[in-house]
């Protein structure tokens, strides 16, 4: 299963009357319908975990931290007028959340770090990247894994964030934009230096340009 | 920026990898009944809270300053004792006020509330249900010298 990968969900791209039928569970659960709660919450449960899970790279932190974003979020639900979508007002929270928990965690990182499944060996371009581009192509996949995790903890949240809803979600620059709250002009800025950053953190897996 | 994304291409193909870490097989399956699960107990907790918020604060610092708990209970445990102590002494202070009464007329015993009315009407004694430290004779009311334990005498009519 690929977590979160936008470019490759055109199975779980919504149905035309998806925002209707989404914003009718909203409505139920802004009454106290559990059972329409449960529906939102197993509709995006796996991109909220993905994306806490990309930034703490610790799965229990990440589980943590996802069940108590949809837990705020229904607490919260009142609240929410519809100005945006409720997967975008949802993602905010969980991005502020996690944002939290990571500044108050400092220097404490200790990475869990959840197992590559079955497709990762049989993926053309991770196997041409891995077998050419690499200099380093005795490396195993999950020595790679671990410096990519490592690397990544060495951004800041805000740099960590966009990378992981840009390059490993594959969310726009203006679903970026809307969930950080702020402009595209700051996403694109942001984005390239923290690539730069992961680049030079990882000169000995990445052969240069 | 399109140059930007060509230099970065390699390590865009490598933070693809990200996409294939997974969690444990069947994870999914649980996540949004235990959402759900814990949402049920907050409520509950909430409808607590708003019943008893000062019982809530109480067990938040039990829950958060374990010495406090301990204390809290040791003072419990102290009064408990302190009442079985007290409760088992026998009393001691009334006990020569009553001898005195008993001297002076009938046994106390012998006291009963119909005599006490009848012997108000001529005495002016006030007769009522209460403990006999209450009972007291309207006149002295202002000239005792302990208004904490007065000296109580029954006169019953002839």
């Amino acid at each position: 299963m690929i977590m979160a990968e936008p470019a490759e969900r055109t199975d779980q791209e919504p149905a035309a009357d998806a925002p209707a039928v989404e914003m009718d569970l909203v409505r139920r659960a802004q009454l106290g319908d559990l059972r329409a709660y449960d529906e939102l919450v197993q509709r995006y449960q796996e991109r909220i975990y993905a994306t806490v899970y990309h930034m703490t790279s610790n799965h229990e932190d990440a589980n943590d931290l996802a069940q108590d974003s949809f837990i705020k979020a229904y607490q919260a639900l009142k609240s929410f007028k519809g100005g945006s979508s409720f997967y975008t007002w949802l993602y905010r929270i969980a991005v502020n959340k996690t944002i939290n928990f990571l500044k108050q965690r400092k220097n404490r990182t200790h990475m869990s770090l959840n197992d590559l499944d079955f497709n990762t060996e049989n993926n053309p371009d991770l196997v041409a990247l891995i077998s050419e581009n690499t200099p380093r192509r005795d490396a195993g996949l999950k020595e790679l894994q671990e410096k990519l995790n490592a690397a990544l903890l060495k951004l800041s949240e805000p740099h960590r964030l966009v990378v992981v809803l840009h390059d490993v979600q594959g969310q726009s620059h203006e679903e970026i934009a809307e969930i950080m709250d702020c402009n595209i002009g700051t996403v694109r800025s942001r984005l390239f230096y923290a690539r730069q950053q992961l680049q030079s953190l990882l000169t000995d897996y990445l052969k240069p340009a | 920026m399109n140059e930007n994304e060509q230099d970065f291409g390699t390590l865009q193909q490598f933070l693809k990898l990200k996409r294939h870490e997974t969690p444990p097989p069947g994870y999914f399956n649980n996540f949004s009944g235990e959402v759900i699960a814990r949402i049920r107990d907050e409520g509950k907790a909430g409808e607590f809270s708003t019943e008893a918020p000062w019982l809530l604060k109480l067990l938040q610092l039990f829950e958060f300053k374990p010495a406090f708990a301990g204390a809290f209970a040791s003072a419990l445990f102290l009064l408990l004792v302190f009442g079985f102590v007290f409760a088992d002494r026998p009393e001691s202070s009334p006990q020569p006020l009553l001898q005195a009464t008993a001297e002076s007329s009938n046994s106390f015993a012998a006291v009963t509330p119909v005599a006490l009315a009848q012997s108000s009407e001529s005495t002016g004694i006030i007769a009522t249900t209460n403990p006999a430290t209450s009972l007291q004779p309207v006149a002295s009311l202002f000239n005792s010298q302990n208004p904490f334990a007065q000296q109580v005498s029954f006169t019953t009519g002839n």
